[in-house]
């Protein structure tokens, strides 16, 4: 081992840690290390951003979601423009044309209307209890501003997506949450007390992990009766997500789990007379959480993926319900995207929150971990 | 090394054994069934011969029994080469799945092939130039390329070919192949549409494989042992593939049991958008309609699928890694 | 006074004395985001030929560096900065400079295993797993001296037989798993010296085996020696086993040499503080002028905070201040002893006298 000796001993970011321990509490430590890592930092600031506004996504929509506009199918993304200090969009006139009937839509800036930021619009329940209309930018009564176009029957697809962002980015949180508590409790259960346990369960995840996950998902979303309620549906897809998301966590938590039970600090509590909830609670689960977080952080990508994918099946989350992958049934049909292509942008949001979260839990790993 | 393939042959039934109750108890989970609207259609026609039918499909699948009953009906069923009847397409669930199941496992072995073919090299690059230019952009891709769900690269692939080169990328065959018998030209012609599928599958287990490539060899360079070939003399090329690179694959072929589901996953999605007659777009339809002898035919096909790749994985590993040899 | 009949360390160049390995102002840095750490700050030293030079020096001090850095072996992001690694040829001919190949390159590899070769510190992770003793043994053979399949077979089969391996055939095709770490560690000395090198550079070879394996390794070393007519490099912290290995010792501190003599000289009249410290903290060498065990005050720096002055002497029992923390050390001759380099200030002054004591109880 004499190369990864001589880099220790020479890279003196690990020498001041080290020199740093006796002082510092190791989340102290985590957090510095994390911080050193700057596409991580960026990564979360991103989501926090990205959560901020799913939490006031009613403030920040100018439509609501199911505001049709029978005159706007398929309406192209407003432009905006800088007129006499203010941002405003453009007056559009929209004209048939009798050859092909099709609608043609003129310009005109010369009838600018600035956008009217904090102006009432639609009423709504600000987290659900304070009712308010006061939205982030409106346009005048009578103009249409679609930021990202408008869908097949011309509802605001930058509303929807902001408030599709609702269902997508929790459910990957939810999910996840659930898939921690069981695969920690069955995980510590496993290396804690082995045998007979610890033989089931690692047979049962075994188990699970030898069914091809999409399609497990599908065939358990698909049992799902179609006339549920959307938060029942959201409930039920939740859960699909994290019965089958736990296994890959709980092994982990039990490998921690096995390693520490070995340790000298355990075995002295259990000299001690300690109980075993004393010891896991104390001396186990606080030592796995850190690595508990980072594997937690990095399934949530995968469980926003497939209730997207789900969606997008016409299994997971269904209309009147708005995620992204609902949104993205649109983009569908290859004749549509082409010329709306739009459309796509729910698909844009997937890959940057997926991305931002993958960045996010490398840094929490590398912080946690920083030799593996 | 026999006991070992026979021993895990015989975990393997077991497994399967375990997997078709759980998906046979699932897809039956919701009342309202495929074989109720078949057999009410029926009713609807009426008639002696209808009669008969709908006894002999309540006789044949216990449409009353408790489930254990029609699972129990199902099976002994299956061991005979029975696997049930589709009541969308009123025909033999035989009938319809293997040319599917067959084109699933050969996009899901070349999408395999792909993976490797293409992570190892560009993980063995990577590691090697760390802190490059090309290391950062190769990075960069592997998260997005994590980031894109299957269904949204074979959606952007379509739309890029269409709107681009004027193409359609959907379908395995050219029209004037479409049915016919197989020959040479056949074959090419489906080798020269199942790139994009194959290329679309393997993207996201592509950029993955590449960074847990990456990650293992990084590891593997601090070995003393890789100093040592060093030290003995040998080009730095030797050193990497002969020293290196094979002690890197081990957990890289470990991993493979969370690969093939997720390569699996992607095939069943991406044939549905660019719809390709494997098992996937049969396999959600099937769902959807509640058409359960048939899905739960595709979800096994898929399990053994899998199940079976999991012990190709294994008896890489006995071959690659002499110390878990004869275990 | 001991007096050594041969001269181990010369501090000029062109003396007669015959070496294998001469290294000049060697300067290695590991230049990190971080900063630049000096690793080596220019060192020089010879292996004098068929003789052993012990290197020796607490965790980080740099000897291991310095072993990899003469086969230009130093993991990045380490850097050799300058100096000149001479190498010499038991055939007698001139010296080469090895910093001038490059670092991967024929040349460059032409001499590692074949001319020079290094054996690790820790026999379990020395060996690749993947592949049977055998297969790694008749690499280097491949290599360096025939390109025949059988004859390198042989070869590798006859030195595992050398190195005292109990059934040579039989472990030529074992795996290194299937070994115990003596066994592991013959192994590598089996490599090592496959290709009957000119030196044989041992990082602490016998530091992670127990004391009888590492008494067989150490011996079978020496006799290999004798037959081979090899130098050795010998790296380690123990200074037990300098004593029963080495003929010549260099003491480093902190990527520098602060003291190098024959091995007589440094275990019975050690002049730089450092090492009497080092010396005073074996249990069987103390001098009972103290009952219990002394230990060096606090630990080696981190490497990116520079020292002023002598490097030691935030540790040093006789540290004087105003000279010890202000000004750099240069390395002396002691007048007595001309073979005998020290780098202290208790010499500075003391260069026409004859140090009566060689107690570092002099601190004011």
């Amino acid at each position: 081992m004499a190369t990864t000796q001589v880099l220790l001993e020479k890279a003196g970011t690990v020498q001041d840690r080290i020199s740093d321990i006796g002082r510092l509490s190791q989340w102290t430590l985590m957090r510095r290390r994390f911080m050193e890592n700057r596409l991580s930092v960026a990564g979360g600031l991103v989501l926090i951003v990205f959560y901020l506004v799913a939490i006031f996504a009613p403030f920040v929509t100018p439509y609501s979601v199911d505001a049709l506009d029978s005159n706007s199918q398929y309406a192209a993304p407003t432009a905006l423009h800088f007129i006499n200090g203010h941002i405003s969009i453009c007056g559009v006139t929209q004209t048939l044309n009798k050859a092909n009937f099709t609608w043609v839509y003129t310009t005109d800036c010369n009838k600018a209307y600035p956008l009217q930021f904090f102006a009432p619009g639609y009423s709504y329940h600000l987290f659900g209890i304070i009712p308010m209309n006061i939205h982030l930018f409106e346009v005048p009564k009578g103009q249409k501003f679609f930021l990202w176009g408008a869908d097949s029957q011309g509802r605001d697809v930058f509303s929807r997506t902001i408030m599709g962002s609702r269902i997508s980015l929790s459910i990957g949180l939810v999910g996840v949450t659930l898939s921690v508590i069981l695969g920690s409790v069955l995980g510590t259960a496993s290396g804690y007390f082995g045998g007979a346990i610890d033989n089931v369960i690692q047979r049962f995840i075994e188990l699970l992990m030898s069914m091809p996950t999409l399609p497990l998902w599908a065939a358990f979303a698909a049992a799902l009766p179609q006339d549920m309620s959307v938060v029942k549906r959201y409930f039920f897809i939740t859960l699909i997500l994290s019965l089958i998301g736990w296994t890959g966590l709980a092994r982990q938590v039990r490998a921690k789990i096995l390693a520490y039970r070995t340790l000298d600090y355990t075995m002295a509590s259990r000299l001690a007379g300690a109980s075993s909830w004393r010891i896991i609670l104390t001396h186990m689960l606080p030592n796995a959480l850190s690595h508990i977080v980072v594997v937690a952080t990095l399934a949530v990508p995968f469980s926003i993926l497939g209730e997207t994918s789900l969606s997008f099946l016409g299994i997971g989350m269904l209309p009147p319900a708005v995620s992204w992958g609902v949104l993205l049934r649109d983009a569908q049909q290859l004749s549509v995207v082409e010329s709306h292509l739009w459309l796509m942008i729910p698909a844009l949001c997937v890959i940057l929150a997926v991305t931002c979260f993958q960045l996010l839990g490398d840094g929490f790993r590398d912080a946690a971990d920083p030799y593996s | 090394m026999v006991n070992y393939v026979l021993r895990r042959l015989l975990y393997m039934v077991v497994t399967l054994f375990f997997i078709s109750i759980i998906g046979f108890f699932i897809i039956n989970l919701v009342p309202g069934s495929a074989l109720d609207a078949r057999i009410n259609q029926l009713r609807a026609q009426g008639g002696e011969v209808s009669y008969q039918e709908i006894e002999s499909l309540k006789a044949r699948y216990g449409l009353n029994d408790p489930i254990p009953v029609k699972y129990w009906k199902w099976v002994s069923g299956v061991v005979h080469g029975d696997f049930g009847e589709s009541f969308t397409y009123q025909e033999p669930v035989g009938s319809l799945i293997w040319s599917r199941i067959g084109f699933s496992v050969l996009l899901s072995s070349f999408a395999l092939i792909f993976t490797w073919v293409v992570a190892i090299p560009v993980g063995v690059y990577s590691a090697t130039h760390r802190y490059t230019v090309p290391d950062y952009v190769i990075t960069l891709i592997q998260f997005i390329g994590v980031a894109v769900p299957d269904f949204l690269m074979a959606l952007i692939l379509l739309v890029v070919a269409s709107k681009f080169f004027h193409t359609g990328v959907g379908g395995l065959f050219s029209q004037q192949y479409q049915n016919a018998p197989w020959s040479w030209a056949r074959v090419g012609n489906l080798l020269s549409h199942m790139w994009i599928p194959v290329i679309v599958i393997a993207a996201s287990a592509t950029a993955w494989t590449t960074r847990v490539m990456r990650a293992n060899l990084l590891d593997v360079l601090n070995q003393q042992y890789v100093q040592t070939a060093r030290a003995k003399g040998l080009r730095e090329a030797v050193v990497i593939w002969k020293h290196a690179v094979r002690n890197a694959l081990h957990p890289l072929i470990m991993t493979l049991g969370s690969l093939l589901p997720s390569l699996i996953s992607g095939e069943v999605i991406v044939s549905i958008v660019l719809n390709l007659p494997t098992t996937g777009p049969l396999y959600i339809s099937s769902l959807i309609n509640k058409d359960m002898y048939l899905a739960i035919t595709f979800l096994m096909a898929l399990s053994i699928l899998l199940v079976v790749g999991n012990l190709l994985a294994d008896l890489l590993l006995a071959w690659v890694d002499p110390r878990i040899r004869y275990e | 006074m001991a007096s050594t009949a041969m001269s181990p360390v010369r501090g000029q160049a062109g003396q007669a004395e015959d070496f294998v390995i001469r290294v000049e102002d060697l300067r290695v840095e590991f230049r990190t985001p971080i900063g630049v750490s000096s690793a080596l700050d220019g060192i020089t030293f010879e292996v004098p030929r068929g003789k052993t030079l012990g290197v020796v020096g607490e965790s980080g001090c740099g000897k291991s560096v310095t072993g990899l850095a003469i086969l230009q072996l130093v993991p990045l992001p380490g850097i050799i900065t300058s100096g000149r690694v001479l190498f010499r040829p038991h055939d007698g001919s001139e010296a080469i400079n090895l910093l001038e190949y490059e670092r991967m390159g024929a040349d460059m590899r032409g001499t590692r295993g074949k001319n020079i070769s290094m054996i690790f510190q820790e026999p379990m992770t020395s060996l690749n797993p993947c592949y049977t003793v055998g297969n790694q043994i008749k690499e280097a053979i491949l290599l360096h001296q025939t390109k025949n399949h059988k004859e390198a077979k042989e070869r590798a089969i006859d030195i595992l037989q050398k190195v005292g391996m109990p059934n040579p055939e039989r472990i030529f095709g074992s795996y290194p798993h299937e070994l115990s770490g003596g066994m592991r560690q013959r192994a590598m000395i089996a490599m090592g010296l496959s290709c009957t090198p000119d030196l044989l550079i041992a990082d602490e070879p016998t530091t992670a085996l127990d004391v009888t394996t590492e008494a067989n390794i150490l011996e079978l070393m020496r006799e290999l020696q004798q037959e081979i007519g090899m130098s050795i490099m010998f790296i380690t912290h123990n200074l037990g086993v300098v004593a029963q290995m080495c003929d010549d010792v260099a003491v480093m501190y902190l990527g520098r040499i602060v003291e190098q003599a024959s091995v007589e000289e440094i275990f019975y009249d050690p002049k730089h503080p450092y090492t009497i410290s080092l010396l005073r903290s074996i249990p069987r060498l103390g001098t009972n002028r103290k009952e219990h065990l002394e230990v060096i005050r606090g630990s080696v720096p981190d490497p990116y905070t520079r020292v002023s002055g002598c490097p030691f002497h935030p540790r040093c029992p006789s540290f004087m201040p105003g000279i010890c923390d202000k000004v750099y050390p240069e390395a002396l001759h002691l007048p007595s002893s001309p073979q005998h380099l020290v780098r202290c200030h208790l010499y500075n002054d003391l260069n026409h006298q004859e140090v009566a004591t060689s107690s570092g109880d002099k601190s004011s």
